[in-house]
């Protein structure tokens, strides 16, 4: 318990007036003052050249600042031996940087090695983490030439996080495989992070991936400035300037969605009957639309006009449908999911389902823009109650 | 041919084969255990590549009867004077292999290896120089081949080798011989060098094969 504890509290990492001068006169960083709070996930973005990488690399000193100081805990990192500083923060690189000539429980078992444990405890950890990283700990003596693309990003994952470092640094550990190996390695990293409660710096050039695995993001202009730090949610509703702005992007009305929960939506049952049902029924309800259903799950829509030609006494289950196009969870789904499943369908309604898949009820585009606004003013409410706090 | 010839003188053969294996492949390890120190300094420190590089295609411009002659007065008509000469040699095809090797490691590998915590020796040792295995050991095979080819050349200040059978042979009109100690000499390479590419492989599970 206590240590469980106590890991929440290590790493945290504070930037003071951190300046990378190179050289020939580039400017890489200016100036950066920023606190990664121990425990959370924090995304640098920004466009290519803008200095997040560098600032990245500070931390575990692969980069020395010439003005300013990076601190982990408090402490100065050049006040550390660079060797035992690494050996204390996970590191994962775009091309995994795996020792070719080591097998995957070897790669994985690197750093309790380098700290002195013995082969054998290192390998059992090694087998440990290819579980947790979600692979088949039969992996094990394969070489890295033997893994797909985002296996070995997985192992990548595993031989950051083997000597359990309070910290984690990784520099577009996602960039270079498919969007769907991609997303599945955001999504376990998501709940890594639930678990393990790690500070992670992850760098990257893509907003959505910041937007997803970040509890902050920190947008950095091209000069190597800050522009904006501060919850996803934040970004996306109340960007500071047009930059910002810009690169949340266009949909980021839409997109800000996600993190509102399509509990509080106003759901109606008028329109939703089973296909024993019959069509004099249907017609009575006065929609345009039906959504007929078997054994609670949707089967179809039907438009209003189509039953006008039918026998009043046809079951409803008889009658040609429409596809339900996709649906939301009522408990747990987003705004952004309900408003989606709106646009797809035919009748212009998202369709509500509970954990097994049966119908609650259908929303309308009306009910949408109700529980978007009501959603709206709470965020307004916080956001006033913050101004004038930093970031 | 006389292929009756080559029963009847086996037991010769066989001795100058082993006397020129020995030449061959113990000059190509010594020269291997000199061009590491020298390739891992000229990787590192990018100044010192140059000049080394410079120097040990100067030894290989020396025609190698005139090296081992100009060894004499020192070395004497021995097996060191030809070991020395052919060490030489060697040099010059592996000191730029194991540069090649070293500067081969890819970036990513060696920026992991550092911030997992490996000090720069370290790094070295366990991940720089395995990695470089492959590279070295396709110099290693063409420095040993090399090595065993020109060993015969020690025959004309005496020192014994498959390269008696060229002389003799030459001085009696007896092609035989001759086409016989060139065959030796292509065997014995050939063997060598298969012996090479299996500890290669042995050294290097990590490969994919192709």
């Amino acid at each position: 318990m206590d240590e469980s504890a106590r890991a929440g509290d290590r790493g945290l990492i504070t930037f003071e007036r951190v300046t990378k001068r190179y050289p020939d006169g580039t400017v890489a960083v200016n100036a950066l003052d920023l606190e990664i709070p121990a425990g959370k996930t924090v995304v640098l973005v920004g466009p290519s050249g803008c200095g997040k990488t560098t600032s990245l690399r500070m931390i575990n000193r692969l980069v020395e600042p010439t003005g300013g100081r990076v601190l982990l805990d408090g402490r100065d990192v050049r006040q550390a031996d660079p060797a035992r500083l690494r050996r204390g923060i996970g590191y994962v690189i775009q091309q995994t940087g795996l020792f070719p000539h080591r097998t995957v429980q070897d790669n994985i078992a690197t750093v309790p090695l380098l700290n002195g444990w013995g082969r054998a405890k290192a390998r059992g950890r090694a087998r440990e983490l290819l579980t947790l990283v979600g692979l088949d700990p039969a992996l094990a003596r394969r070489y890295p030439y033997q893994l797909s693309g985002g296996q070995q990003q997985r192992v990548g994952v595993a031989r950051a996080l083997a000597a359990d470092p309070p910290v984690l640094l990784m520099d577009e550990p996602f960039s270079a495989v498919d969007p769907l190996v991609r997303a599945s390695l955001q999504d376990q990293l998501i709940t890594l992070q639930t678990e393990l409660r790690k500070t992670i710096v992850l760098v990257t050039h893509d907003i959505e991936e910041a937007i997803k695995v970040g509890d902050l993001v920190a947008l950095f202009r091209q000069d190597g400035r800050l522009a904006q730090v501060g919850t996803p949610e934040r970004l996306l509703g109340a960007p500071v300037d047009d930059y910002v702005a810009g690169f949340v992007g266009f949909d980021r009305g839409i997109r800000r969605l996600t993190f509102f929960s399509a509990a509080g939506l106003d759901l109606s049952t008028g329109p939703v009957l089973s296909g024993d049902a019959t069509v004099a029924k249907a017609q009575a309800t006065g929609e345009p639309w039906i959504l007929v259903t078997g054994e609670g799950k949707p089967l179809g829509w039907v438009p209003a006009q189509r039953l006008a030609a039918l026998p009043g006494d046809t079951p409803l289950a008889q009658v040609r449908t429409e596809g339900v196009g996709h649906t939301f969870g009522v408990g747990d789904g987003t705004l952004r999911a309900a408003l989606d499943a709106a646009v797809l369908s035919p009748a212009g309604q998202a369709i509500g389902v509970d954990g097994h898949g049966t119908v609650v009820g259908v929303a309308t585009f009306d009910q949408l823009r109700a529980a978007i606004q009501a959603a709206d003013s709470a965020v307004a409410d916080t956001v006033a109650d913050t101004a004038g706090a930093p970031q | 041919m006389t292929w009756s010839w080559i029963p009847s003188n086996a037991a010769q053969i066989w001795q100058l084969a082993r006397e020129n294996a020995y030449l061959g492949v113990v000059s190509a390890l010594l020269g291997l255990a000199i061009s590491l120190p020298l390739g891992i300094v000229a990787a590192r420190w990018r100044w010192f590549n140059p000049p080394a590089q410079t120097v040990v295609n100067v030894f290989y411009a020396i025609p190698a009867l005139a090296l081992m002659v100009a060894l004499i007065p020192a070395l004497g008509l021995t097996d060191t004077n030809v070991l020395v000469a052919l060490t030489l040699y060697s040099l010059c095809i592996l000191v730029p292999n194991i540069v090649a090797g070293l500067r081969g490691v890819p970036e990513p590998v060696r920026q992991a290896a550092t911030a997992m915590g490996y000090g720069q020796l370290r790094r070295l040792v366990a991940v720089e120089l395995p990695l470089a295995v492959p590279v070295i050991m396709g110099g290693l095979r063409v420095a040993m081949v090399s090595s065993i080819s020109l060993a015969t050349i020690g025959q004309l200040i005496g020192v014994s080798s498959l390269g008696y059978l060229f002389i003799d042979g030459e001085q009696r009109d007896f092609l035989t011989e001759v086409y016989v100690g060139i065959a030796g000499v292509v065997l014995l390479a050939l063997v060598c060098d298969l012996v090479l590419v299996g500890i290669r492989r042995a050294l290097t599970p990590w490969v994919a094969r192709s």
